[in-house]
Parts: structure tokens; C-alpha cells; sequence
């Protein structure tokens, strides 16, 4: 108890930077917006104690991140002494309170509320069952002297049971953990990703391909299917990218309806062959028009490029490329405002990334603890590598203790 | 695939290089010179995808078949050239094109058995025909098309198209740019 309570001020720090994230956490659920009403009465269906708790505890927890450090040690605590912190006794003699102030801030946090009980309810015995070496370490030294703790409490939880958890505290250390499970996933992923796409590469493609009534079931027309079927969804594809090709697809769409018999059929050498074989050829002919357009298309495209070479050849007798007078005209001119917005960064991308990622590394090496860092980990997850990641949050950790 | 925008930067960056190669090149014609920058453009395009699809990695083969285009590969492609040149990926294309062979022949077996007097099946194989010679054209279009099977031909011109445009944007700009410079030189003259 007394080392505890005489490192309770350097403490102080990694508590109000989860406070610092808290408060973000807060403002993100605020802002979403709540589809269902029925936040407040999933509220009214918790227990009472924990009702009032969070009615309570939630604003002065959101307003005052000062004094919640002391509070948060001590309920961390208590939730790992009492293994089920959430099932108390329902038949506590308690009445709900028909205050309008009350119910009003019920209101304002009925968000927070009902992300409290989705939450808790099912990772609160995940949270017990892997300990942070953290928690670990300060349940035993704290484990006797949890009482006295508690009791420091401040007056407004008279009603309650003097050692119920506040679910804001202890869902802020699941967070909290939680977010570094995921650093720790999406960096994983992500190195890993490059792995996994090669191996996908080299495996060979498992089609799925089921025959419809009456249609060939051996391999080689389940083959041949699935790759009329890839083939028709490019052709679709580049029916859109091509200009034209709607009138050559409505033709085809004729088809369409009696696909894929025709040519199995054939394969098979069945019977069905005279009664199907004339609408593929519509569809056929229809696929000779797309083919047509996109041949066109495509030559046309060819052409303007020897066109424009061919212009560029004569507007520039002598090809001086002078490049800082041409993208200064480029960009000073409004012709493509695109092309001018992009010349300009062409120029020094890579200066730029490598600087901002020093930047980033420097001030990640030197405050380790610094309250910033945490936010801005936030938004650039990318350069975050697990092991970073973990080193400085347990040097954070380790300073605090 | 990356967003349209940056491919258009890729390949102005390369484009710009190999425009200084012509800029080396002296002694020519206009249509010499409409050649070398069309060739250098088209080499830009292909290299800006990063050899990733087939028709680029055809166009730079085919370009640096003669001399002159090998020196615009070279410059443009840099320390790419060789690596580009190692790897390719035609195991499953030849698995591809056996079925389509095998099914190929299992089809014209039917149809041997089943065509004589039918003028419907007849049809049937002149729209086939249609159709093959259509994906000729195509193939004969595409850079690098005579060695694509159906799907990838289609993938191929897709991408083909989309970097086309891509290209042709840029030109027209850089086009645009150079002729309103040379606007107010002579108006500074």
C-alpha cells in the first residue's frame, strides 16, 4: 500500500494520457449517430447499481481528467479482485431516480452508456482472463488495501455499493488494450500481405461453377463455362469504358437470356442442339459489334496519340526541353488544371515523404511519453511497427511506476 | 489499379526523360522526330505501369528490338530494365490455353459430327468465325496481343485503353503548354 500510494504522482502520466484518449473516444461515439432510441432503455435495463454508476460517473469522468487517475488505479483493481464485477445482486434497493436533470444527462450520454453495456459485458471476463503484466503486477500489492481506496470515492455514489466498478474506467483500460491488439494486427497484416498476395498468385484460381438444369457437368465444360463467364464480365466492363457500345450490347443482351446452353450442348453432343442454337448466334453477332467498337475505339485512341506526337513535333522544331519555362507555362496557364496541380508535386515527392517520416521518427524517439504522440499514432497508424509501438508504451509504463 | 491521376504523373516524369533523349538526337526530320517522340511516349506509358500487364511489357520488347528505341528503354526504364526483363509469368497462361485447346478440340469433334446438313449450325459457324476474326483485329491492335488468350486479351485492352487515354490527356496538355510558349516568344521577338 505505501510504495503504491507514494508512486501515485509520477502515475499521474500514461493515467491522463488514457484520459487524453478517452475524451477522443467520447467525442468519436458523440458524433456517430444513434439509429436506436432505445439506448435509455437499455439503460434502465441494467442492474441499478451500474445505472446509477454510469449516470454518475460518466460525466465527471468525461469533464475532470485530473482526479481520475486516483480512481482508475484503484478500480482496475477491484475489478480484478471481484471476478464478476457486473453481477450484483438486482434486488439492491434501489429506485431509479425520476429526476429531469438527471434524466437529461442520462440522455446526453445514453450513447456512451449503451456502448458501455455492448462492451463490457462481453470483454469484461476477456479482460480478466489475459492480464496486462501491468494489472498483474499491482493485484497483489493493492489487493489489501483496496477498501481504503475506495472509499475515496467521491460522495455522489452513496446510493451504490461501495466497491461497484465504474464501467468507464475499466472499459477505458480495454480500450485501451484493444487498440494495441489491433496496431499489433494491421501491422502484422500489412507485413504479411506481401507474403500472402504471392502465395494467392501462385495458387491456382478455385472457380466456383454450378450447372444449371440440363446443362454439361464434366470438368472440361465446367471449365469452359467459367471462362465464358469471365470473358462476359470483361466484355461488360469494357463495354462501359468504351463510348458506342450500347446499342452493339443491347443486341447482345438479346442473347444474353439464353446463354451458356449452346455451346455446352455442342460439347456434349446431345439432343437439344436444334432448339438452342439460334439465339446464340444473335448473341454472337452482338459480340462481333462490341468487338468492332472496341476496335475502333481503340485505333482511334492510337491515332490521336500519332496525331499528337505529330503536333508536338511541329510546334517544337528543335525539341528544347526546357523543362522549368514548359511546367511554368503548363502551370500558369489554365488549360488542364489537373495536370498543372500534379506537375508541381512531381517534382520533389520522395524529398517530401522521407522529410516528414524523419520528422516523425525524431519526435517519436524523443518524447516516448508525450502526450501528442499518442494522437498522432492515431492518424498514421502506417508507421507504427509493433515492436515500436510496444517498447514505448511499456518504457511509458515502466516511468510511471 | 492506382488512381487515374497518378499514373499521369508517373508518365510524365518518364515521358520528360525520354523527351531529353530526343533532345540529344540531332539531324532529323519532322517525321523522324514525330517517330522518336511517339515512341518515346508509348515507351513512358508502357514502363509507367511498371511491367505489371502484358501489353507494356510487349510495347518495351518490341522497342528495344531496334536501336534507337533501346536507347529510350534504356534511359527511361533505368535500373527497371533488367529486373523488368527477369521476370515473367507464363506458367499460368500455358495451363490456360490448354483447356482452351482441349475444349477447342472436343468442340470441333461436335461439330464434325453434327454439321453436314444443318444450315442452322452453318450460321453458327460463320458468327464464330466473326467473332475470331474480330479478336485477330484485336490482337493485332493490342501491343503484345498474339500471345493472350480470350480473357486476358480483354483484361489487356482494358487496361490498354485506360492508359491510352491516360496518355493521350497528358500530350494534349504538354502540347497545349508548348505552343502557348512559343506563342509569347515570338511575341517577345
Amino acid at each position: 500500500m505505501e510504495p503504491r500510494s507514494s508512486t501515485i504522482g509520477p502515475s499521474l502520466d500514461p493515467n491522463a494520457l488514457d484520459s487524453f484518449q478517452f475524451n477522443e473516444e467520447i467525442q468519436q461515439l458523440m458524433t456517430v449517430p444513434q439509429e436506436n432510441a432505445s439506448s435509455f432503455t437499455a439503460l434502465l435495463e441494467l442492474p441499478a447499481p451500474q445505472a446509477m454508476e454510469l449516470l454518475h460517473h460518466s460525466p465527471e469522468s468525461k469533464d475532470s481528467a485530473a482526479p481520475a487517475p486516483a480512481h482508475s488505479n484503484s478500480h482496475t483493481v477491484t475489478v480484478d479482485a471481484h471476478h464478476t464485477p457486473y453481477h450484483f445482486p438486482v434486488g439492491a434497493n434501489l429506485t431509479f431516480p425520476s429526476n429531469i436533470a438527471l434524466i437529461e444527462r442520462a440522455a446526453r450520454f445514453s450513447v456512451f452508456a449503451e456502448n458501455i453495456n455492448n462492451t463490457t459485458t462481453d470483454k469484461n471476463n476477456h479482460n480478466n482472463n489475459n492480464h496486462s503484466p501491468e494489472t498483474t503486477e499491482s493485484l497483489p500489492s493493492n489487493s489489501s488495501g483496496n477498501l481504503g481506496k475506495v472509499k475515496n470515492e467521491p460522495a455522489e455514489s452513496d446510493s451504490n455499493k461501495p466497491n461497484s466498478p465504474p464501467p468507464a474506467e475499466n472499459k477505458r483500460s480495454v480500450k485501451r488494450k484493444e487498440r494495441e491488439k489491433k496496431v499489433k494486427v494491421t501491422t502484422k497484416k500489412s507485413k504479411s500481405g506481401a507474403n500472402e498476395s504471392s502465395e494467392d498468385a501462385e495458387k491456382l484460381p478455385y472457380v466456383h461453377v454450378r450447372a444449371r438444369r440440363g446443362q454439361a457437368t464434366d470438368s472440361h465444360s465446367l471449365a469452359e463455362r467459367a471462362r465464358r463467364e469471365k470473358i462476359n464480365a470483361r466484355m461488360k466492363l469494357l463495354q462501359e469504358l468504351v463510348p458506342g457500345c450500347n446499342k452493339a450490347a443491347g443486341l447482345k443482351r438479346l442473347g444474353d437470356k439464353y446463354s451458356g446452353l449452346a455451346l455446352d450442348q455442342i460439347a456434349f453432343g446431345s439432343h437439344f442442339i436444334e432448339i438452342e442454337i439460334l439465339m446464340p448466334i444473335k448473341k454472337i453477332s452482338g459480340t462481333a459489334l462490341v468487338l468492332d467498337e472496341i476496335i475502333n475505339h481503340v485505333q482511334s485512341l492510337q491515332r490521336q496519340v500519332e496525331f499528337l506526337s505529330m503536333r508536338l513535333a511541329a510546334v517544337n522544331p528543335r525539341i528544347d526541353v526546357n523543362l522549368d519555362s514548359t511546367l511554368a507555362v503548363e502551370s500558369g496557364s489554365l488549360m488542364d488544371s489537373n495536370l498543372s496541380n500534379m506537375v508541381m508535386p512531381l517534382m520533389w515527392p520522395e524529398v517530401q515523404v522521407n522529410a516528414s517520416r524523419q520528422q516523425y521518427q525524431q519526435q517519436w524517439h524523443l518524447d516516448a511519453h508525450h502526450q501528442p504522440v499518442w494522437g498522432r499514432e492515431e492518424e498514421s497508424h502506417n508507421f507504427v511497427t509493433p515492436e515500436n509501438s510496444l517498447l514505448s508504451y511499456d518504457s511509458s509504463a515502466n516511468s510511471g511506476r | 489499379m492506382r488512381s487515374p491521376s497518378s499514373l499521369k504523373q508517373e508518365f510524365l516524369k518518364k515521358w520528360i526523360l525520354g523527351l531529353q533523349v530526343c533532345n540529344s538526337l540531332k539531324n532529323m526530320n519532322v517525321f523522324e522526330r514525330k517517330k522518336a517522340i511517339k515512341l518515346s511516349a508509348d515507351v513512358a506509358m508502357a514502363s509507367s505501369r511498371n511491367g505489371k500487364t502484358c501489353w507494356s511489357r510487349a510495347l518495351i520488347a518490341n522497342a528495344s528490338r531496334n536501336d534507337n528505341g533501346k536507347e529510350f528503354v534504356e534511359k527511361i526504364l533505368g535500373s527497371d530494365y533488367e529486373r523488368q526483363n527477369k521476370n515473367s509469368t507464363m506458367s499460368r497462361r500455358t495451363r490456360c490455353r490448354k483447356i482452351l485447346k482441349r475444349s477447342c478440340t472436343t468442340i470441333r469433334k461436335a461439330m464434325k459430327r453434327s454439321t453436314p446438313s444443318r444450315p442452322k449450325v452453318l450460321a453458327f459457324s460463320v458468327a464464330k468465325k466473326m467473332i475470331k476474326k474480330r479478336t485477330q483485329l484485336l490482337k493485332s491492335v493490342v501491343p503484345g496481343g498474339e500471345f493472350m488468350d480470350e480473357v486476358s486479351l480483354i483484361e489487356e485492352t482494358l487496361d490498354y485503353i485506360i492508359s491510352l487515354r491516360a496518355q493521350i490527356d497528358v500530350m494534349k496538355s504538354f502540347a497545349n503548354a508548348t505552343e502557348i510558349e512559343n506563342r509569347k516568344k515570338d511575341q517577345q521577338w
